[in-house]
C-alpha cells in the first residue's frame, strides 16, 4: 500500500513540478508545427514563390495558374493529411507503448500493417479493384480486423490480454498474414506491383478525397486519445498496481486498443505503412516529459507531425523535379535517430 | 490493372524495357531451320561479342518481340517468353503460336526448367545497351530466370538508335539461321513500311511547328521518355517529328526523366505520345480527373494524345501499322496547342 501511494505521489508531483515548463513547451511545439506546415505548403519539388502561395491561399482560385492548383489541390491537402496522419501515428505509438509496456511497440508490431496489406491484396486479386481511393477502405478494414484478431487471441486465458501475450499474438498474426499476402503476390504480378506502390509510405498523390475520407476518423481518434493519459499512467506501473489504484484494467486496455485501431488504421490506410514515427516519437516525447502520459500523449501528437512533415518536405526538395517518398526519407533519418535515443538510455523507462 | 499500368510500367520500366528482350526459352521444334542445320555458325551479338557454334542452331528460344521478328522470316522458335500474357503482348497477340512452348508471360519470370526440357541451342533476346543485358536477364528479374543463359548461347540485336536497324539485325540473324529473306511477303512488308515512312515524313513536313513529348503518367510521378534510349522515338525524330528531349533524365535509369506531379507541366508539347502499354481511349481524361495538374499540360487538356508504341517494335510490318496511326495523329494535331 505504501508502495502504491509512493508511486502515485511520484508521478503526480513529477507532473506538477514539470507542468510549469511543459505547458509552454506544448505552445512552442504548436507554433513549430504551424511553421513546418507553412514550409510544407511553400516548399516542394516545384519552385513557387511565397507571394504566389499567398495569392493562391487568399484568392482560392484552384482553376487559375498552376501555382495555385499545386498549392491548393496538392500541397494543402498533403500538408493537412501529413499533420493528421503524423499526429495519429505518434499518439497511437505512445498509447501502445504505454498499454503494453513494450518500448518497441508500434502499430506494425500488432499486425496493423500486415492486416492492411492483406486486405489490399485481397481487393486487388479477388475483387479486381484498383486505385488508391478504394484501397483506403480495404486497408482500414484490414488494419482493424488484424488488431481485433490480435486482441482476441491475446485475451484468451484467465489473465486477459497481457503485454506479453499481445506481443506474441501480434507476431503470430503478422506472420500468418504476411505469408498469405506474399503467397498471393508471388503468383500474381499485378498484385505485387500494386502492393509495391502502396507499401512505401507516401504522402504523394493523395488529394482532397482521401483527406476528407479519413479526417473524421483521425480527428475523433485524436480527441479520444487525449483522455487516456491518467489510465495509461496507471497501466504503465503494472497491472497489479493499476488494479490496486482502482482501474478496470481490461476495460481500459480494450478502449485504448479501439482508439489505436482507428488512429493507426486510418493513417495506414491513407498513406501506406509509415515507419519509425510511431516508434521513435513517443520516446522523444518521453525524453522531454518524463513518464507522465498526460504530457507524453499531447507531446507525441505535436512532435510526430513535425517529424513527418519535415521528412516529407526534405524528400520533395532534395530530389526536385522528382520526389522521394516520405517512407524512404524516414527510413534513412529514423534509424540514426533511434540509435541516438537508445544511447541516451531512456528507452527502457516506458 | 489497365488504369494502373503506367505506374506498373514505370515501376517495371526496367522491366518493361526488359520485356522486349528475348530471354532464351525453349520454343517449338525448330523444324524450319532444321534443313539448313549444318556447318559452323556465327553471329555478332548486340554487345559486340561474336557468338559461334559448330552447327547452325535449330532449337531457338526467343523473347516476345524477337520471336515475332524471327517468325516473320519463317524461323519458328521452340519456345517464347513474354512480359505479359501472349494474348495481349503487342508482338505476339496476332500470331499463331501453335507448337511453340510458352515459357513465361510475366516480366522477369521464365520457366527455366521447362526451357531446359526443350534442349535449346540458341537463346534470342534484344541487347539493352543502357542496362548491358539481354531481354529477360536484366537487373531486377527473378534470379532463377537468369539461368536461362546457362542453357545455350544468348544473342540479340542491340536496342540502339533505330527500329530499322533492329529489324535489319533480325533479318540478318534469320538469314544466318537459314531463312529465305527474299520472299514476296517480306518484300511487301518492307514496301508498306517505306510507304508509311514517306507519308509520315510528308505529314511532319507540313507541320513544322509541331512538337511532341512521349509521356507515361503514373500515380506518383509523370515520366517523360528520353528519345536517346527509345529507338522508335529517334526514328520519328529522323523523319521530322520534333520529339522533345527531356533536360535531365534519371541518371540511374536514363530511359526517362521523372517529374513529380507538381512539375507535370514542365514540358508543353502540342501532342502527347502516350505510353502505349497504358494507353486507352479514355486514359487521358481519366488522368485529368485523378491528378490536378495533368490538364495543366495544354495538349492533355485539349485531348491531343496518341498511343506511342513504347519499346516493343521489331518488324517492318508492325512499325508500318503504328506509323500510319501516328501519321493520322500528326495530321490531326494543332501545332499551336502547347506553344
Amino acid at each position: 500500500m505504501s508502495a502504491t501511494s509512493q508511486i502515485g505521489t511520484r508521478t503526480s508531483t513529477g507532473g506538477v513540478r514539470r507542468a510549469s515548463a511543459l505547458g509552454p513547451g506544448l505552445a512552442v511545439l504548436f507554433v513549430a508545427l504551424a511553421l513546418v506546415g507553412f514550409l510544407s505548403v511553400t516548399l516542394g519539388s516545384r519552385a513557387i514563390g511565397v507571394s504566389e502561395v499567398l495569392h493562391a491561399l487568399v484568392n482560392f482560385d484552384s482553376d487559375g495558374p498552376i501555382s495555385s492548383t499545386v498549392t491548393l489541390e496538392m500541397r494543402v491537402p498533403r500538408t493537412l493529411l501529413g499533420i493528421l496522419v503524423g499526429a495519429a501515428l505518434g499518439v497511437a505509438g505512445a498509447i501502445l507503448q504505454g498499454v503494453t509496456r513494450n518500448p518497441l511497440a508500434d502499430a506494425g508490431i500488432l499486425g496493423i500493417n500486415s492486416g492492411a496489406a492483406a486486405f489490399v491484396v485481397f481487393a486487388i486479386t479477388v475483387l479486381g479493384v484498383r486505385g488508391i481511393g478504394v484501397y483506403v477502405w480495404f486497408a482500414f478494414a484490414g488494419a482493424i480486423a488484424a488488431l481485433a484478431l490480435v486482441y482476441a487471441v491475446a485475451s484468451l486465458g484467465r489473465e486477459g490480454a497481457t503485454p506479453v501475450k499481445l506481443a506474441l499474438a501480434g507476431a503470430a498474426v503478422t506472420a500468418g498474414l504476411v505469408s498469405v499476402t506474399s503467397g498471393i503476390v508471388m503468383t500474381n504480378v499485378d498484385a505485387l506491383n500494386e502492393l509495391r506502390f502502396w507499401q512505401v509510405g507516401s504522402l504523394a498523390g493523395r488529394y482532397t478525397p482521401i483527406l476528407t475520407g479519413v479526417a473524421p476518423f483521425l480527428l475523433l481518434g485524436l480527441a479520444a486519445s487525449l483522455g487516456f493519459g491518467r489510465a495509461i499512467n496507471g497501466l504503465a506501473l503494472g497491472e497489479d498496481v493499476a488494479r490496486g489504484l482502482g482501474q478496470n484494467v481490461v476495460r481500459t486496455r480494450a478502449a485504448a486498443f479501439a482508439v489505436v485501431a482507428v488512429l493507426a488504421g486510418a493513417a495506414t490506410a491513407a498513406c501506406g505503412p509509415i515507419v519509425f514515427v510511431g516508434l521513435v516519437v513517443p520516446h522523444l516525447a518521453r525524453f522531454i516529459c518524463g513518464p507522465d502520459y498526460r504530457w507524453i500523449l499531447p507531446y507525441s501528437m505535436l512532435l510526430a507531425p513535425i517529424v513527418l512533415l519535415l521528412a516529407d518536405v526534405l524528400g520533395r526538395v532534395v530530389a526536385a523535379p522528382d520526389e522521394l517518398q516520405v517512407g524512404v526519407v524516414l527510413g534513412l533519418m529514423g534509424a540514426p535517430a533511434f540509435i541516438a535515443i537508445v544511447r541516451y538510455g531512456r528507452l527502457s523507462e516506458v | 490493372m489497365q488504369k494502373w499500368r503506367p505506374v506498373l510500367a514505370v515501376a517495371a520500366l526496367s522491366v518493361a524495357l526488359g520485356t522486349l528482350t528475348a530471354c532464351g526459352n525453349d520454343t517449338g521444334t525448330g523444324d524450319t531451320a532444321a534443313a539448313a542445320a549444318s556447318g559452323p555458325w556465327s553471329f555478332t551479338d548486340g554487345s559486340g561479342q561474336v557468338v559461334k557454334a559448330d552447327k547452325k542452331p535449330t532449337r531457338i528460344i526467343a523473347h516476345a518481340g524477337e520471336a515475332a521478328a524471327l517468325l516473320s522470316f519463317g524461323i519458328k522458335p521452340v519456345g517464347v517468353y513474354a512480359d505479359e500474357p501472349v494474348k495481349t503482348d503487342p508482338n505476339l497477340k496476332n500470331l499463331d503460336l501453335a507448337g511453340i512452348e510458352i515459357l513465361g508471360e510475366e516480366w522477369g519470370k521464365i520457366d527455366v526448367e521447362k526451357a531446359a526440357a526443350l534442349r535449346p541451342d540458341l537463346i534470342v533476346g534484344d541487347w539493352w545497351p543502357a542496362e548491358k543485358a539481354h531481354s529477360g536477364m536484366e537487373e531486377g528479374v527473378d534470379e532463377k530466370s537468369k539461368k536461362l543463359a546457362d542453357l545455350a548461347p544468348v544473342v540479340g540485336v542491340a536496342q540502339g538508335k533505330s527500329i530499322v536497324a533492329l529489324a535489319e539485325g533480325y533479318e540478318d540473324l534469320a538469314e544466318s539461321l537459314g531463312a529465305d529473306v527474299n520472299s514476296p511477303q517480306i518484300a511487301a512488308n518492307k514496301k508498306r513500311f517505306e510507304q508509311a515512312v514517306e507519308t509520315f515524313k510528308a505529314a511532319t513536313a507540313s507541320k513544322p511547328g509541331l512538337t511532341v513529348a512521349a509521356m507515361s503518367p503514373s500515380t506518383e510521378k509523370v515520366y517523360v521518355a528520353n528519345p536517346e534510349y527509345a529507338p522508335e522515338l529517334l526514328d520519328l525524330q529522323t523523319w521530322g517529328l520534333k520529339v522533345i528531349n527531356p533536360a535531365s533524365p534519371d541518371p540511374a535509369f536514363p530511359y526517362w526523366e521523372n517529374l513529380s506531379w507538381e512539375n507535370a507541366d514542365t514540358y508543353q508539347p502540342d501532342l502527347i505520345l502516350f505510353d502505349g502499354r497504358s494507353f486507352t481511349p479514355t486514359a487521358n481524361a481519366e488522368w485529368g480527373t485523378k491528378q490536378p495538374t495533368w490538364f495543366k499540360i495544354k495538349a492533355a487538356k485539349a485531348g491531343a494524345a496518341v498511343s506511342w508504341p513504347a519499346f516493343w517494335l521489331h518488324t517492318y510490318a508492325d512499325f508500318a501499322t503504328e506509323l500510319d496511326k501516328l501519321t493520322q495523329a500528326v495530321k490531326a494535331a494543332d501545332p499551336n496547342v502547347g506553344n
